[in-house]
């Protein structure tokens, strides 16, 4: 009984920690810049694919897809983001002019179309039908009863980095000039800041951990099929780090593991089998409520956006 | 042929969701998401009643219903938290969308439904008295709205507080009254929109996001909160929807009207409303 | 130093800037004044690069910087304000002076490398920027959210922002309004300390007494425009400028500087 918790926790914990990732990235694009991006699940399903088509062999009688190249998984990975870097550069290059409204329609309107190409191009990535039966990173190495927390292990190290990665940057000029358009943008440009520049780094920064978010994704689900990158993942990532505190990085990998702990915390009721199809609806329905009330009482979410202190650094002068 | 009927009866739909979604967002400068949900909220009520009576009065009491509740949202919702910006008001309502959503399939369960009609012959090919009654419908609905919002005392207003709200408190308009009748005529309108859906289709928990996304589409296109622009919008998308499945596959349905608006946004940053209308520049 | 030849701006049919012609020389307050929708702001928004000119050149120390973008041309010493002085809200008054600090151009990866929290030239920009804010007498407020100082605070915080990056010259939008006497009083030492280091000022304002006071030279706009020019003197006496602009009653006010 307790090995069974304790392994439906770390494979929660695992999921959350997937969550953290593109969290941490929308952190940047959404809290630190103030870009409303309702897509980031597109570069999430193009990473995954693109890791899933080069590490898998070629597609075998009755599967159609393209590439199967059985290449390492750190290059899968390292392909992933650059694919999710890809993707934000295209969507990026012509939407991040326009006024905030129509980036927030256009970046959804692409992801719905990213997901119905995956769903309908069978040649490209074998369909609703999806590629099963996929590698795990170090699988080999260990016994499959420990292996759940070797690969939550391998993902709190990742989510380590990505923090210190996106870390650094916020409290660089780079996120102080992305903190200075959010702000106030005509304000901005009389510092001399070119605001499409600053926003495409941010946009394809966050493009690339959302597309290797999108390699671990695979690592976890050992599945891949269209309807798992729904505009649902946009939007719980988004509700992730409001939870958690836009603008704030340990907020976003906070946010993400109350998010999803009081999601799946849900499967612990039991409410009779006639009812299990339902509870996912319900599910939805109390993180809804949740995202509501932490909007209306709690706005700047658990960790609000940190006050940066340069006083205590330098005050020997 | 056949299309270009499907295309006027989808044109029609959409047009009934997406008035309803740029009224709000004209009046309260907010991209209400959960405007969706109210075309699936009306579904799901009429679909409710029609187990007890026929669909034309379970419809009109699901419309009525569905306008009160979005009165009510707006009041427990959106208006406590008014002040706090767009983002703040847009995340809510992706809440509150989410707990419509899940609050009826925790009752419907994921099933596919259908009303309870009777089964009619076509009048022409293609056209059946439903989708008849619907162009009708959606016709006299955009009538009596340019009518209400032109000639009518509470029409003006709401012009005026959609414009300049500001301004409109200080000429002494009361501001939350016509909130109410806009939060209600949108509400209605998409719930009309959802039953419509349901007539011609099926009704299914994923009919409100589905409709959302075309709604920001036509939206889009029409020019950001341009009533008459948005009803010029959802006839091309729906007419170009229907006739592009001529040529496409049918499942890419959507992707036409996102492609329609990528490349309308690419030329004319400003929709479709830039095409007539020169004062927006003015402005600037 | 900077010089507008001929500027034109129409908007539709509306002439908002039609054929102004300014010239603010090095180290001096030149003022610009005119009624409400004389086409002051949308004058300075051309300068600034904030709208295109529909005609018209701008010249700056001998370049033409017609129409060059914004972000452009304030990174050639040109800055402006604006009417209502916001700052970044959500940012404390030291990051503010920051993001007019010149190394924003440190790359992406350096910032991923760097494990310090503070460099060692963004020292030198923070130690600079403390200086300023002393000086203008902010000193105790560099960890206060910018949201949470006063509007007295905000104008003055409005200065020094842009003297991070040694700026030649200033073109403040209405810096006098709703700022209270006492204030407006260390805003005109202020600006006159800054002139006498070599800034050089162009001035918007509906004040007439502030502008009368401070200006060097000054430009009258009526109906987008140029009606009259000269010195602060010449200005208050002439007879189109008071029938246009100043109207009966701020009669008395001007003839009483």
């Amino acid at each position: 009984m307790l090995t069974g918790t304790a392994l439906f926790l770390s494979s929660i914990l695992t999921l959350a920690a997937i969550y953290a990732v593109i969290a941490l990235a929308l952190n940047l694009e959404a809290g630190v810049d103030g870009l409303w991006d309702l897509g980031v699940v597109s570069f999430v399903a193009v990473g995954a694919y693109t890791y899933t088509m080069l590490t898998v062999s070629p597609a075998s009688a009755g599967q159609s897809y393209i590439m199967g190249f059985g290449l390492p998984m750190w290059v899968g990975v390292l392909a992933a983001g650059i694919a999710g870097s890809i993707v934000a550069f295209l969507i990026g290059k012509p939407t991040l002019k326009l006024k905030n409204e129509y980036f927030l329609i256009t970046t959804f309107a692409f992801a719905e179309v990213i997901r119905q190409i995956l769903t309908n191009e069978r040649w490209l990535s074998n369909g609703v039908a999806g590629v099963y039966n996929l590698a795990q990173p170090f699988k080999t190495y260990f016994t499959p009863s420990v292996y759940p927390y070797i690969l939550l292990l391998l993902l709190v190290i990742i989510v380590f980095i990505v923090y210190v990665v996106v870390h650094r940057l916020t409290y660089s000029t780079f996120g102080r000039s992305l903190k200075a358009l959010r702000e106030n943008e005509p304000l901005a440009l009389t510092a001399g800041i070119r605001p499409d520049r600053f926003h495409i780094r941010a946009f394809v920064i966050a493009g690339f951990f959302a597309g290797t978010a999108g390699a671990f994704y695979v690592w976890y689900s050992t599945v891949i099929t269209p309807s798992l990158f729904t505009s649902d993942i946009t939007f719980f990532v988004w509700m992730a780090i409001v939870i958690g505190g836009l603008a704030n990085n340990k907020g976003a990998i906070v946010g993400s593991v109350i998010f999803v702990l009081a999601g799946e915390s849900l499967r612990f009721l039991d409410l009779g089998s006639g009812f299990a199809v339902r509870m996912a609806s319900m599910k939805i329905a109390i993180l809804g409520l949740i995202l509501i009330a932490i909007l209306k009482w709690r706005p700047q979410g658990i960790l609000p956006e940190k006050k940066v202190k340069f006083s205590n650094s330098s005050k020997n002068s | 042929m056949e299309s270009i009927v499907y295309g006027i009866v989808t044109a029609s739909i959409i047009l009934l969701g997406s008035v309803g979604f740029s009224m709000t967002l004209n009046a309260e400068n907010f991209i209400n998401i959960a405007h969706g949900q109210m075309l699936l909220l009306c579904a799901y009520i009429t679909l409710f009643l029609n187990a007890y009576m026929s669909i034309v009065p379970a419809a009109i009491i699901g419309i009525l219903v569905t306008g009160v509740f979005g009165v009510l949202f707006y009041k427990v919702f959106y208006r406590p938290i008014k002040k706090r910006g767009a983002m703040v008001l847009l995340f809510t309502s992706v809440g509150l969308a989410y707990v419509i959503n899940g609050v009826v399939g925790t009752i419907f369960g994921t099933t596919t439904f259908a009303y309870k009609i009777p089964n009619v012959k076509e009048i022409i090919p293609g056209m059946t008295p439903y989708q008849l009654l619907i162009i009708i419908a959606a016709i006299c609905s955009t009538l009596f709205l340019h009518y209400f919002l032109t000639k009518t005392k509470i029409g003006k207003a709401i012009r005026a507080v959609s414009e300049n709200s500001d301004l409109a408190k200080t000429r002494g308009i009361d501001t939350k009254r016509t909130s109410n009748y806009v939060w209600f005529i949108a509400s209605s309108l998409a719930g009309l929109s959802g039953v419509f859906l349901g007539v011609i289709g099926s009704i299914h928990l994923e009919m409100g996001w589905n409709q959302i996304l075309i709604i920001l589409a036509a939206t889009v296109l029409g020019g950001l909160g341009s009533i008459y622009g948005v009803m010029a919008a959802s006839v091309v998308i729906g007419l170009s929807m229907e006739l592009g499945v001529l040529m496409i596959p049918s499942y890419y349905r959507l992707a036409i009207a996102f492609a329609i608006i990528i490349i309308v946004l690419l030329i004319k940053p400003d929709g479709l409303q830039s095409l007539w209308n020169k004062s927006g520049k003015r402005v600037a | 130093m900077l010089e507008v030849q001929n500027a034109k701006k129409y908007f539709g049919g509306v002439k908002a800037v039609d054929n102004v012609s300014i010239q603010v020389k090095k180290s001096s307050i030149t003022g610009l004044i005119g009624a409400n929708g004389a086409g002051k702001t949308t004058l300075f928004n051309m300068i600034s690069g904030f709208i295109p000119l529909t005609a018209g050149t701008v010249i700056y120390e001998g370049e033409d910087i017609t129409n060059q973008p914004a972000y452009k041309i304030s990174t050639k010493g040109i800055v402006r304000t604006f009417q209502t002085p916001l700052g970044f809200p959500r940012m404390t008054v030291m990051e503010n002076m920051l993001v007019f600090a010149k190394n924003r151009n440190a790359g992406i990866f350096t910032a991923i490398k760097t494990s310090k929290k503070v460099t060692p030239l963004e020292e030198e920009y923070i130690e600079r920027a403390r200086k300023i804010l002393k000086d203008v007498g902010l000193g105790n407020k560099e960890d206060a959210w910018v949201s949470d100082l006063s509007a007295g605070e905000l104008k003055i915080l409005e200065f020094a922002r842009p003297l991070m990056a040694d700026p030649h010259i200033f073109l403040l939008d209405e810096p006098a309004a709703g700022i209270n006497p006492a204030n407006l009083n260390s805003l005109v030492t202020l600006i006159k300390d800054l002139r006498n280091k070599g800034y050089t000022f162009l001035i918007v304002d509906h004040n007439l007494k502030f502008i009368m006071n401070i200006c060097d030279y000054i430009y009258v706009m009526a109906d987008g425009k140029l009606i009259f020019e000269g010195l602060p003197d010449e200005v208050a006496n002439a007879d189109c400028v008071i029938e246009s602009y100043i109207g009966k009653k701020k009669t008395e006010d001007t003839v009483s500087n």
